[in-house]
């Protein structure tokens, strides 16, 4: 096949190199990530910047805000195979946590920070206890109907601000020498950086783990996985209670950004586009989530000088992609690998048992 | 020496109008290896699905060391003994074969999600000893070559052995075996048998469905069979193969039966 001989397949090139590459060589290129990403809004590169908006709010919201959902959502979506149309709820409750909580009471963002995840989580267990015994099409229709509620609540509660949302937000109070204010998103796009990179960490270690084996079960075929012994229900409501702190962080830091939040800001519109940064970047690998967000996430912006065409270019070029590569940009493909020490045992019962 | 491990009394199983089982008493003495034989749709894999918690029964018992399986979850069954494979092989084709293992020798874990972000020394360990005893298990049924292959890319032999090594990583006191022999050569189903005896040798109790009657004749201690949803037989194989209700439910009637 002719085109075989051009296919030169990037995902396992690099995944080869890494696994080749000595502990000093991965230590050193991880940081030199890191430290691009921290310097990335000091980059002025006319490739890569956003004319017609600030580049460094655009790598606030929606790059990096964006990446940070996509994460969240593809605890759910990726690893444990339960498709979520209301993610969104969970970004609101985050967001009117610090909206209340910041306009009412003395707290300070990194006080309401953990309030808001924990709403968010426990938010996360009350619908996902008794609605993640459904399975496919019931469950997304429960989701999508939770993430409507949220929103139509906050809709309809004078307390809150009803369609008028709530104004004045406060913002984060200062962090060494980095000042929180309307004018500069730098300081808003270095926390939210570090937050990303947390919940990588904390993902890929419960990828490596049991968490990830029981939903790799799940995703799979639930019925085997109970019967080897999975706590299915558990490990359902635990991956969307992490998808929700992830969203729940990420609202707090939005509102605290924003300002001022109003309930349309959480549509079904935000669920849809995350989940579709999620299918589009490679359901379930971690690295093509990120990826594909970032990407929808900055190439309407880097349009913007199209104005209103820029929607249709952008949806021409989402279906073009999604035809050349299916799969995503990065598809999750599990690789095979081998240890000499596996030594050929060609006899069944070789071994002993206990 | 004859301690029930597991009995089923009078248990009757009806989906709407049919009748899967009908007062079927059935019972596995500890340390045996005991069969499960009778003509296609006679209720055999409704047996093991009545046990494992996939289906609850209408009527009857279920005992498993004395204590009750109604109403358990099915990942409680398996926490307390039983483990199963499937007649149309059930792996996960995704995951490499020795995440299929682990999959299995989780079930003993106690650290979970918080256990595995922060890397808590509980879990580390219990990681360590579960990738051991996967890798243990595989090198049992001869596919520790295989381990960091896909379920779905395993010959179908390998992927019928991985199911049993499985099943075995839960640590099960019984285990629960749905055509163990299906498609195999006969040089494949004599190396079965010698696995399965190894098995109830290494302190595991069997219970087999099986259609290969030269196997169950050579390794099971009991056989009992079922037809129609009902036990028609239950003793030792050289008895079993001459009662003509056996016969009569493989073969039909004799013609000159009026």
């Amino acid at each position: 096949m002719a085109d075989k001989k051009f296919r030169y397949n990037l995902r396992d090139h690099a995944a080869d190199y890494w696994e080749r590459s000595p502990k000093w060589r991965r230590v050193s290129l991880s940081i030199s990530f890191i430290a691009f990403f921290y310097a990335l809004p000091f980059l002025n590169n006319p490739l890569i910047n956003t004319p017609g908006s600030d580049f460094q709010s655009v790598l606030f919201y929606p790059v990096g805000m964006y990446v940070l959902m996509a994460i969240g959502l593809n605890i759910v979506v990726g690893k444990s195979g339960l498709l979520d149309l209301g993610y969104v709820a969970f970004f609101a409750i985050g967001a009117y946590t610090m909206a209340i909580l910041g306009t009412h009471t003395s707290l300070n963002f990194w006080e309401i920070l953990p309030i808001g995840i924990a709403l968010a989580m426990v938010s996360g267990v009350l619908l996902g206890t008794p609605t993640l015994r459904l399975r496919g099409d019931y469950l997304a229709i429960v989701t999508l109907g939770f993430g409507e509620i949220v929103r139509i609540v906050a809709v309809n509660i004078e307390a809150i601000g009803g369609p008028r949302g709530i104004a004045g937000i406060p913002t984060p109070p200062d962090l060494f020498k980095a000042k929180f204010t309307i004018l500069d998103p730098k300081p808003y796009y270095w926390v939210l950086l570090t937050f990303t990179l947390l919940i990588i960490w904390m993902v890929r270690r419960m990828a490596a783990r049991r968490p990830g084996r029981a939903w790799d079960a799940i995703r799979q075929d639930d019925d085997v996985a109970q019967l080897m012994g999975v706590n299915t229900l558990k490990y359902k409501v635990w991956a969307f209670v992490l998808g929700a702190a992830v969203a729940g962080a990420g609202g707090v830091l939005y509102a605290s950004q924003i300002l001022s939040i109003v309930p349309d800001q959480f549509n079904l519109n935000v669920s849809i586009l995350i989940l579709a940064c999620v299918v589009f970047g490679g359901i379930g690998n971690l690295w093509g989530v990120i990826l594909g967000a970032a990407l929808l996430a900055f190439t309407p912006e880097r349009i913007r000088f199209l104005s209103q065409p820029r929607i249709l270019v952008f949806g021409i070029a989402l279906v073009v992609m999604m035809n050349l590569r299916p799969d995503g940009i990065l598809p999750k493909k599990k690789r095979e690998h081998f240890d000499p020490n596996w030594k050929t045992v060609e006899e069944s019962g070789e071994g002993e048992i206990k | 020496m004859t301690e029930k491990l597991l009995e089923l009394k009078n248990v009757t199983m009806k989906f709407g109008g049919v009748t899967a089982l009908n007062e079927v008493n059935l019972h596995v003495n500890k340390g045996e290896i005991a069969a499960l034989i009778g003509p296609n749709g006679a209720g055999k894999t409704t047996v093991f699905n009545v046990v494992t918690g996939v289906y609850k029964p209408t009527s009857g018992e279920v005992n498993f060391n004395a204590q009750s399986l109604i109403g358990r979850k099915r990942y409680q069954v398996t926490k307390m003994g039983i483990a199963r494979t499937f007649q149309n092989i059930r792996l996960f084709g995704e995951s490499t074969a020795l995440e299929n293992v682990v999959t299995g020798a989780d079930v003993h874990s106690k650290s979970g999600v918080v256990g595995a972000i922060f890397g808590t020394p509980r879990s580390r360990r219990e990681e360590a000893a579960a990738v051991e005893r996967g890798m243990e298990l595989l090198e049992f049924m001869g596919l520790k070559h295989r381990a960091g292959q896909l379920g779905k890319n395993l010959p179908y032999g390998d992927q019928r052995r991985l199911e049993i090594a499985r099943a075995l990583a839960t640590n099960p006191q019984l285990l629960l075996l749905d055509e163990p022999a299906a498609g195999f050569n006969p040089a494949e189903k004599v190396a079965l048998a010698a696995t399965i005896r190894k098995i109830r040798d290494a302190g595991y109790t069997v219970l087999l469905i099986e259609h290969d009657m030269s196997l169950i004749m050579d390794i099971s201690d009991r056989v009992a069979v079922l037809d129609f949803g009902q036990k028609i037989a239950d003793d030792v194989p050289k008895v079993v193969q001459n009662d003509p209700r056996v016969i009569e439910a493989y073969l039909g009637a004799p013609a000159d039966a009026s």
